[in-house]
């Protein structure tokens, strides 16, 4: 690898490490916004900001640690408590947030950040915090020397042995001690006692060991905070000297410690890895692959009268089952980073729009599959960018209606079988389903004589187009962001609900499945073909005779323990021309629409699924999810009863060519 | 460094800042600009190398602008098996005052006089 591709290397990871730090340090601002005297949040600021400014300046990102450098020593005067945390700085510092992370996404084909609004960010802030002589060049910033305090002279020393990859990972220790320098006055002795001979020498690492005296007025934790991102896998020791004199003697001990274990031999070091998400897809689908072809040997060992091999077939499904719940736990993620991102969004939108808003949040621990995490950012910022301009009014009208002034928006997330429940709530005015139904037609989206049920009216919402705000907003108004929380959620193979009361407020529930790649299934069998329907969904199996149809006067109804659950047959549905044996099997599922029956010739057995996409050319077929590929080689569509239930239900109530529903339509199933 | 012996230039120059010479007594080893992790692997195949000869090895850091710590270990673990093994190992004089100061601020204050003086070779210079 050339020099070149190293640097941009250690760039790209950088770029990542910042990400997160940003991500972290909007949540404490936000969180300092509500608790504006705690002091580990401003610690965790200060030290967020310290560590983008010193990577930055190491990979050569000049201008952000310049820019940082400021803000940093804002939130030192924080730490010190010469500055007062107010809505200003907060405010601020979000914006300077932003700046950052155009800067730090500059170099890799982001926008050019803009110097003016840097400029005017640093020049508020500055005089927030009385700070006279700003340093705009980078190396002025970097040593600017620390504010003047009150606190006494102290000795530090100092023993810093570096981690075995720190010079791999882009950092110089050289420029380490030049930042200690700048804070106080610095004698430095190198040992070498560690470096092996040459040949056995790994060139890049540092053997060097580091003894030191600073003479400074700052405290430990600054002083540690210059080692901050290079204090993973070193050894690190600052202590205070009781005497001036106690130096020479405190440096002779130190260097007559015997070389012992550092702490990155320790065996407990590395607690996670960082792992290209690439990578771990990759992964997943090898694991797809192999229950493929497991599922391809336990049949071959099923048709063998083979007692070694089916109890090694047997070791390999027991194997491949718990790789397969071990590859998708690691793909699991908690929600919290994507719902802590909307506290911003909240808070901005808020103060744009004069509402008083307060996010809460619940089951923020929910882990899902990353794939679904990814593509939940958009129609979650949708629902509650909608919710605060359309459901919550300001808080002098919300207080006229008798409501509390602060309004609430509440994120939700809960496991519910094989699914995940995502919701946004909020107390504000509620859906007008009157307003809904009028504008949608107007707008030519449902006939004018149309009777709707409550829930069909507020899935009008979602329609593209559709929309009741009379104006346009740069926030909402255009009836796009409904429709892509549609589609998205479409293309999850999730659902919406929307419960809404007048006056009280809204609640958009997302059913989402836990993951994309395997499910569970039971495999059913009618004529030839095979079928997967998710073993979560279903309830029980029983049986359909001839007799029971005749009973049931040509109704696809069955009478499961005095109860009428309907049912439809999947011969018929997908018209496939064999006879049906004298007994079919009904498998019974639950879907939103109540208990569902699917008949079949017969039940195969579980099987882990892979799910295969179909690709575009079948993307119009809902009723069926994916496709799998079974043991023997076949292929079996993976069916989704939520829909194949409504798509019945619907060809019940309209008709099959979709004609509008009358009064006193009812499902003739 | 693909080539194979047969077929091996007498001067070897790298895209890197590290280059090595050999003379009928003499091993060459020339430092320009930042030396840096980077040409590390060079680096100590050169001295490897030069030491391996058992001719006298000169080090050049009259080009050199910066040195990082591998650079410096690389060069203070030669010196250490020169001296150990009898090879004169000498690094030329004078060596920039910019490269000595950074060595005597990241406190190699020994090495970086013995340097300054032409004289490195000698005893431990930083122990």
């Amino acid at each position: 690898m050339s020099i070149v591709e190293n640097a941009e290397q250690f760039k790209q990871s950088f770029r990542e490490e910042a990400r997160e730090i940003l991500v972290d340090l909007e949540a404490a601002l936000l969180e300092l916004n509500e608790n504006r005297a705690d002091p580990e949040l401003v610690g965790r600021i200060f030290r967020g900001l310290h560590t983008i400014k010193g990577s930055g300046a190491m990979f050569g990102f000049d201008r952000l640690a310049a820019f940082t450098h400021q803000l940093e020593t804002a939130f030192d005067e924080v730490r010190n408590g010469r500055l007062a945390v107010g809505a200003e700085l907060i405010d601020l510092t979000l914006s300077a947030l932003d700046q950052i992370r155009v800067l730090v996404e500059e170099d890799a084909g982001g926008a050019p950040a803009d110097p003016e609004a840097c400029a005017k960010i640093l020049a508020r802030v500055q005089q927030l915090a009385g700070i006279l002589t700003p340093g705009p060049a980078p190396e002025k910033a970097l040593s600017t020397p620390p504010a003047a305090c009150a606190e006494p002279t102290r000795e530090w020393h100092i023993r810093f042995a570096p981690g075995p990859d720190m010079m791999r990972n882009g950092a110089n220790p050289f420029l380490l001690l030049r930042e200690l320098r700048q804070l106080g006055g610095l004698s430095v002795r190198a040992s070498m006692a560690a470096v092996p001979p040459l040949a056995e020498l790994d060139p890049e690492r540092c053997y060097v060991t580091w003894d030191m005296v600073l003479v400074t007025a700052t405290g430990a934790d600054a002083i540690r905070d210059v080692f901050i991102f290079v204090e993973d896998g070193c050894d690190l020791t600052i202590a205070a000297a009781s005497a001036a004199d106690s130096t020479a003697q405190a440096l002779d001990e130190q260097r007559a410690q015997p070389v012992g274990r550092r702490s990155y031999d320790k065996p407990d070091n590395v607690s996670s890895l960082r792992v290209p998400a690439a990578k771990l897809d990759q992964f997943v689908d090898l694991v797809g692959e192999l229950v493929t072809v497991q599922a391809r040997l336990s049949e071959l060992a099923s048709q063998r009268d083979d007692a070694e091999i089916a109890a090694v077939s047997e070791e390999i499904e027991r194997l491949t089952s718990a790789l397969r719940e071990n590859s998708m736990n690691i793909r699991m993620l908690p929600i919290r980073a994507t719902f802590e991102k909307f506290r911003r969004l909240v808070h901005d939108l808020a103060r744009d729009l004069g509402k008083d808003i307060e996010l809460t949040m619940e089951g923020a621990d929910t882990e899902l599959d990353k794939t679904v995490i990814d593509q939940l950012g958009d129609p979650l910022m949708h629902l509650i960018r909608n919710s605060i301009d359309h459901g919550i009014s300001a808080p002098a009208v919300r207080a006229s209606y008798g409501k509390r002034p602060t309004a609430s928006i509440h994120l939700s997330a809960r496991h519910s079988g094989a699914s995940v429940l995502i919701s946004v709530s909020d107390d504000g005015n509620g859906i007008d389903a009157e307003a809904v139904r009028s504008s949608a037609i107007e707008k030519g989206l449902v006939a004018a004589d149309a009777q709707l049920t409550e829930a069909e009216t507020f899935a009008l919402i979602f329609q593209p187009g559709f929309s009741t705000a009379k104006t346009v907003t740069d926030v909402s108004g255009r009836g796009v962001g409904m429709d892509v929380v549609r589609q998205r959620v479409d293309s999850l193979r999730g659902t919406i609900e929307v419960v809404s009361k007048p006056g009280v407020g809204t609640t958009v529930t997302l059913r989402l499945p836990l993951t994309l790649a395997i499910i569970d299934g039971l495999l059913v069998g009618v004529g030839s073909a095979c079928f997967v329907l998710p073993l979560a969904n279903t309830l029980e199996c029983i049986e359909l005779t001839r007799a029971d149809i005749e009973r049931a006067n040509g109704k696809h109804l069955a009478n499961v323990r005095e109860e009428l659950v309907p049912y439809i047959r999947l011969r018929e549905h997908f018209n496939i021309r064999t006879e049906p044996p004298a007994i079919e099997q009904i498998m019974i599922v639950e879907t939103e629409e109540g208990r569902f029956g699917f008949v079949v010739d017969q039940v195969l057995g579980n099987c882990q699924t892979v799910i295969k996409n179909l690709g575009r050319f079948y993307r119009h077929v809902q009723v069926v999810s994916g496709a799998t590929i079974l043991g023997n080689g076949t292929v079996a569509l993976i069916l989704d009863p939520e829909r194949l239930a409504k798509e019945a239900m619907r060809s019940a109530i309209h008709g099959p060519r979709g004609r509008p529903p009358r009064a006193g339509d009812r499902p003739a199933i | 460094m693909g080539a194979s012996p047969a077929f091996a230039p007498q001067r070897m120059e790298f895209d890197v800042p590290v280059a090595f010479e050999r003379e009928e007594e003499l091993s060459w080893i020339r430092l320009e600009g930042e030396v840096g992790i980077g040409s590390a692997a060079e680096l100590k195949d050169f001295l490897i190398q030069a030491l391996a000869s058992g001719k006298k090895v000169r080090v050049s850091l009259q080009s050199a602008t910066e040195l990082d710590v591998t650079a410096v270990e690389l060069l203070w673990a030669a010196l250490r098996e020169a001296k150990a093994s009898g090879v004169a190992f000498v690094i030329e004089a004078p060596v920039p005052p910019i490269i000595t100061s950074a060595l005597l601020q990241a406190g190699f204050d020994e090495f970086a006089k013995d340097m300054d003086a032409g004289q490195a070779g000698g005893e431990n210079p930083c122990q």
